[in-house]
């Protein structure tokens, strides 16, 4: 009650409202000084419009907006977008692995052409995202997917002189825009049998409508359009490429935020539209999730075992953090208790995982910037050289393995209890066994870094502030995490629970 | 009045068609192509059942997809003009120096 | 209550003063006269009065049992907690433990400090540590915390042992002490659990004493979780698991093998180790938890039957030893087995006699063997001595009450304390044999066991007597000895005081003959807190173990009387045989008349050949089996799950060919087998 009684309904969007402002701004700024090379003022105005974006969403996540306390989700625009606990949380999210890209991206951007563009992308990617966690119909989810998608296909193909950025690019809107089509015809699909797009009247339509394959056909194919958003199998193929070619922040960006977007928009349109409670029993959308997430962290932890070049094991990681998050949609079932727990863990998983992920591709872009190589013996002995950033990377490395003390252990922890309280234990020892596998390949870095001695003679001349601080942060919040998940996974699992009133 | 599954039927056969061209063409315009037969067998879908159904949300939706595959060509047409210069080239299945 | 507030500095000051020596050795300079002598004794001497001062305090009727410290706690479970538990039993052993510390404290100044030995505030700082630990246990007032110092004195008794760490034998000897009595700490630290898990609870007194509960539980008042045995059985297998603990620090068979080889350990060392501290420690356990035994026949049967067996079999093997202390170490190993038999059979009271009569003889023959070492220049084979009486009469007279009192001659304190304990196993093996009770055989050969050792102890101990004073000098060493000071004639003297008088405080047949109430001993264990009285042990013996008293001929008093006179008389012809064998001017080795058991006895009846064996010929096959199995199976299947993750992740990987048409393909292809599979089980076609 506290927000609605002060401000309009319509400023409950203010958290993405600011991110698209900015990118607005960030476009008069550009066309006033084209060709601007000024890091400074561009990067300042992208991280404050960020941190204004995470101020909004913190103090509405604290004050209740949205929340079942203050009344229930705020809907807007005829029922077309919706703010609730969950939207602001995962716009909190975006708005901080956004500021980080953004004070990591000055360092890296530096000398390099078109720099506004990047930061307006990156903005305009952001708000993309927000709304994907917004949208309250299967138009807004779409169009906000895209527009979360077109400006990352640019972003990753953004060093147009570099082979590997190019590629990068090619693959991932290749497979980004069949993947769109998939997804846009499952809707069309649905909207076929249900004659409507907002989530609650496709739920009301669902309840025993006679068209079961052709909503069926149609679930299947927009769950395909977000296992595209989120690299799940088998619709994971570009990110490995994507990951590796792409601009290290910007690989940071699609791992955290993008990634956390697309499993926003997956658990509202699963649990709104195609709720447990509605859905024709020939629709078993939860036994999809479970198989996604058993072969998308196996695949994902598997793969990343044997890669020869950190980059892309962190993409392959990226792909096995998808699967243990997909759980999140694997252990529901209908009318449990726990349904709000497991997804809350899964919420909370990924704000753990926005931070220790970004760090570490954010170090990956440190490395770029030092230009010493992306194999793991390349990073031979870099702990004497930079033991600070690399103590960073040692946290985000146990971390992401789920090692204690730091924020990973409890997200994961929270997540696989979950999974075993709402009775799906297996998910659970899947997700462990996963989470062993991935032990190793984590700890390979952390052994080349302080353990082997150094391979070839490479010297660091430079500290790149921003990508520090960058890193800094993240290691900050990744450490943070750990006293503060007990209000996070109260938050996520409360937000969570709202979904399935 | 046409029955809907024949527009469902047609709407596949365009999706189907756009998926082929899509796992058999190497150019990358081409390629493009195909995605908007994808996507416009989703519009087909849309105009259709708007019809059936007897609301606008689908012929409106119509718009958007087609405002949006609009904004993907550019973006895809930029993105096939870099590679052009980087690998000379817009078949698709050479720009390969990432893998495994 | 006053002096209960100064109890936990009875443990605090020795270990103030190990503090002060670990930091002297730390700092490497010699900071401290005498090497830390000096503070060593005045803490232990602090402790004795302050022990004395508890002793008098108690005597006035006054108990302490207080938990100074919970250090962990389980709501609604149980408790980790440290207290002081101060009844007559522990301020009895406070009071002896405080008195041998600080005598062997300063007998070390004529030991090691006159002897110029090198690294004293490590030997200082070991035994200040080793005393602290030693009285910690005698207060705890719970089981856990009696094991944690149970084990720290075990920590000490390897510390000091291998002080001379730059020779062969004493390292050696102190793994061999700190392993064998490990092995059966395994055994009490499972008893321990076993005690939390089946009352919640290790507390020794209190009305939720875990021996209180075991009472009741028996007596179908209470219930405890019993492991689905009977509670019988359930309690018998507790006390047999803390037995473990018991028979390897009191070095009763098997587990005594560790003992003799302790002697490699400076002599004051094994003066406190064999009187005061470690072997003490096991003996004092039963004692401690009594209440615990009585109510099981089957343990006290075992232990008594344990002691009979250890005393005579250590009694015989001391007969043949060629050095002064090994012959000291079997005759513990010996004594201690008397005071097993006293607990199992019953005697409670005589047990404790023992173990105080015993604690200052026996103090009192090492520091006088440490005498005699010095004396020798460290030479300990009694065959090179000879009429040392001449050239060391204070040692020698003390020396001599100790020898008289170990080997039972009335009227020297062994002898009323072992008469009571063959007392009390004789007449509760009459009692159960009368009772027709099987455990009632078993004490009886227990009884006779111990009896027969009597005839060895008073033998091999005066030929030890006679091969190191009397008879010629057989060595220049022997015929020149070196002088010793006061620091080794006042603590010598002193204890040769007690080792005459001690035993008066309890002259059980004497009282029986005039009916005088001079049973001192017996009034102070009487009172007590409940529970903890000997009164209430010999009711659960009675009650729960059916310990009758039987007699021999002439009622009770003539029983005594007989018991006490055979003994005597075994004693005697002891002593006899020595003086026939031994006290003559060239006294010639005759251990060859004993044929083929000399060899067995030299070798100590093979127990070490066979607990080597069973180290080296049973155990490490099965570790090696185990080894093999850990790397073949077990490696094998992490190295092979490894290995296949790794080789799979390679092959998954080669999905991801570079070429995005066949991305586009596998993608296509996933979708397809997902729509096929869901709309065939979801039936939309």
């Amino acid at each position: 009650m506290l927000l609605q009684s002060q401000l309009p309904n319509s400023l409950a969007l203010a958290p993405v409202l600011v991110l698209a402002l900015t990118a607005l701004l960030l476009l008069v700024v550009d066309s006033i000084d084209p060709d601007s090379t000024n890091s400074a003022a561009l990067a300042g105005i992208s991280v404050v419009g960020a941190l204004t974006s995470l101020g909004f969403a913190g103090w509405f996540l604290s004050a209740g907006t949205g929340q079942v306390s203050t009344g229930g989700g705020i809907s807007l625009y005829g029922e077309a977008l919706v703010v609730d606990g969950m939207a602001l949380f995962f716009m909190a999210i975006f708005a901080s692995v956004t500021a980080m890209v953004a004070i990591g991206s000055y360092d890296y951007l530096r000398g390099k052409p078109h720099q506004a563009e990047f930061y307006t992308l990156v903005m305009f990617a952001a708000t993309g995202m927000g709304l994907m966690a917004a949208a309250n119909s299967l138009a807004t989810a779409f169009v906000a997917l895209e527009l979360a998608s077109l400006p990352s296909y640019a972003l990753v193909a953004f060093l147009k002189k570099n082979r590997g950025s190019v590629e990068a690019g090619l693959k991932y809107f290749l497979i980004g825009a069949v993947s769109s089509a998939v997804f846009v015809f499952g809707i069309s699909l649905v909207y076929a049998a249900t004659g409507s797009m907002v989530f609650s009247d496709v739920a009301e339509a669902l309840n025993g409508t006679e068209f079961v394959g052709v909503a069926g056909l149609g679930v299947l194919m927009i769950a395909g359009g977000f296992a595209f958003k989120t690299a799940s199998v088998p619709f994971h193929f570009w990110a490995p490429e994507a990951y590796e070619g792409a601009p290290a922040p910007i690989s940071a960006f699609l791992s955290s935020a993008s990634k956390a977007a697309g499993f926003a928009v997956a658990f509202r349109v699963f649990t709104e539209a195609f709720a447990l409670s509605a859905i024709p029993a020939g629709i078993d959308w939860v036994l999809l999730f479970q198989i996604l997430a058993v072969v998308t962290m196996t695949l994902g932890n598997f793969a990343a075992a044997t890669q020869e070049n950190v980059k892309r094991m962190l993409a392959y990681s990226s792909i096995g953090h998808a699967g243990y998050a997909l759980i999140g949609l694997a252990a529901l079932s209908a009318g449990s208790a726990q349904n709000g727990n497991v997804m809350g863990a899964s919420m909370a998983h990924l704000l753990v995982y926005g931070f220790m992920n970004t760090g570490a591709f954010l170090f990956i872009a440190l490395t770029e910037h030092w230009d010493i190589g992306r194999r793991f013996e390349d990073f031979n002995g870099l702990g004497s050289q930079a033991p600070v950033a690399c103590a960073a990377m040692t946290v985000f490395m146990f971390s992401l393995a789920g090692l204690p003390p730091f924020g990973g252990f409890f997200s994961k922890y929270f997540l696989f209890a979950g999974a075993i309280g709402a009775g799906f234990w297996w998910l659970a020892a899947v997700g462990a066994v996963n989470s062993a596998l991935s032990l190793f390949y984590y700890s390979r870095v952390v052994k080349a870094i302080w353990i082997e001695d150094p391979s070839g003679e490479f010297q660091i001349t430079s500290k790149p502030i921003g990508l520090y601080a960058a890193v800094m942060i993240a290691a900050l919040g990744t450490l943070v995490l750990l006293p503060g998940f007990g209000p996070v996974i109260e938050m996520a699992q409360t937000a969570a629970t709202a979904l399935f009133a | 009045m046409v029955p809907a599954e024949w527009y469902l039927l047609l709407a596949a056969a365009v999706f189907c068609i756009g998926l082929i061209g899509i796992l058999t063409r190497r150019n990358a315009l081409l390629f493009l192509m195909s995605v908007e037969l994808m996507l416009n067998a989703a519009n087909i879908n849309f105009v259709a059942f708007s019809y059936q159904w007897g609301n606008v949300t689908g012929q409106t939706f119509g718009l958007f997809t087609m405002a949006l595959a609009a904004a993907e060509v550019a973006i895809g047409i930029g993105i096939i003009l870099v590679l052009y210069r980087n690998f000379d080239d817009i078949d698709v299945t050479k720009a390969t120096t990432m893998r495994w | 209550m006053a002096a209960f507030d100064y109890a936990p500095a009875i443990v605090l000051l020795p270990f103030l003063s190990f503090l002060v020596s670990v930091g002297v050795a730390v700092s490497g300079r010699d900071l401290l006269p005498k090497g830390g002598a000096l503070p060593g004794i005045a803490a232990t001497a602090g402790s004795f009065l302050l022990s004395v001062w508890m002793f008098l305090t108690v005597s006035g009727g006054q108990y302490y049992d207080e938990t100074i410290y919970t250090w962990a706690a389980v709501e609604g479970s149980f408790e980790l907690t440290f207290g002081l538990l101060i009844d007559p039993l522990s301020a009895m052993m406070l009071v002896i433990v405080t008195l041998i510390a600080t005598l062997v404290h300063v007998f070390s100044l004529g030991y090691m400090n006159d002897d110029g030995q090198t690294g004293l505030p490590r030997y200082y700082a070991g035994l200040g540590l080793f005393t602290a630990s030693m009285l910690g246990f005698v207060v705890a007032d719970n089981l856990l915390m009696a094991f944690m110092f149970f084990e720290l004195v075990g920590l000490c008794s390897y510390l000091l042992i291998g002080f001379w760490f730059r020779e062969a034998g004493p390292p050696s000897a102190a793994k061999k002490a700190f392993l064998v009595t490990r092995f059966g700490d395994y055994f009490f630290l499972i008893g321990v659990v076993a005690v939390f898990a089946t009352f919640g609870t290790s507390q020794f007194a209190g009305a939720e004493a875990f021996p209180v509960l075991a009472e009741e539980v028996l007596l179908g008042e209470a219930s405890a979780n019993t492991f689905g045995f009977a509670p019988q059985t359930w309690f018998t297998i507790v006390g047999l698991l803390v037995l473990g603990g018991v028979v390897g620090k009191s070095a009763q068979f098997p587990l005594h093998t560790w003992l003799p080889d302790a002697m490699e350990g400076p002599t004051p060392v094994s003066a406190l180790i064999h009187a005061a501290t470690m072997v003490a420690a096991g003996v004092y356990l039963v004692a401690r938890m009594y209440g615990f035994y009585a109510l099981t026949p089957t343990t006290l049967a075992i232990i008594a039957f344990i002691g009979g067996f250890t005393a005579l079999f250590a009694a015989t093997m001391g007969v043949v030893k060629r050095e002064i202390k090994q012959v000291l170490a079997y005759s513990t190993i010996s004594q201690y087995g008397y005071m097993m038999l006293a607990l199992g059979s019953g005697g409670y009271i005589a047990a404790t006699f023992h173990l105080m009569t015993h604690a200052f003889f026996k103090a009192l023959l090492f520091l006088g063997a440490g005498s005699v070492i010095i004396a020798m220049h460290h030479n300990e084979d009694m065959w090179d001595m000879g009429n040392l009486k001449e050239k060391m009469p204070v040692t020698y007279a003390t020396f001599l009450a100790g020898s008289l009192a170990l080997a039972g001659i009335f009227p020297f304190s062994g002898f009323w304390s072992k008469d009571e304990v063959l007392y009390e196993a004789l007449v509760h093996g009459l009692g159960g044999l009368g009772g027709g009770e099987a455990e009632g055989a078993l004490l009886l050969g227990a009884w006779a066991m111990g009896l027969l050792a009597v005839f060895f102890t008073g033998f091999y101990t005066f030929r030890m007597v006679f091969l190191t004073f009397h008879g010629e000098s057989r060595s220049d060493t022997a015929r020149n000895p070196h002088g010793v000071g006061w620091n080794v004639k006042g603590p010598l003297a002193v204890l040769g005081v007690l080792a005459v008088v001690a035993g008066f405080v309890n002259m059980v047949p004497v009282a029986k003959l005039t009916g005088a109430e001079i049973e001192f001993l017996h009034k102070w264990l009487e009172h007590g807190p409940a529970g903890l009285t000997s009164e209430h042990y010999t009711e659960l013996t009675h009650e729960f173990a059916h310990y009758t008293a039987g007699t021999l001929a002439g009622g009770e008093l003539g029983t005594a009387l007989i018991s006490g006179g055979v003994s005597l008389a075994l004693a005697l012809a002891g002593v006899g045989l020595a003086h026939v064998l031994y006290n003559v001017p060239e006294p010639t080795e005759h251990t060859d008349k004993l044929g083929g058991i000399k060899t067995l006895l030299y070798n100590n009846y093979y127990q070490d050949e066979y607990q080597v064996w069973l180290a080296t010929g049973l155990t490490l096959p099965v570790s090696r089996a185990a080894d093999k199995f850990d790397q073949g199976v077990v490696d094998g299947v992490v190295n092979g799950v490894s290995s296949v993750s790794l080789f799979s992740g390679s092959r998954v990987k080669q999905l991801q060919t570079g070429v995005v048409s066949n991305y586009a393909m596998l993608l296509t292809l996933g979708l397809t087998v997902l729509l096929v599979v869901f709309g065939l089980l979801g039936g939309w076609f």
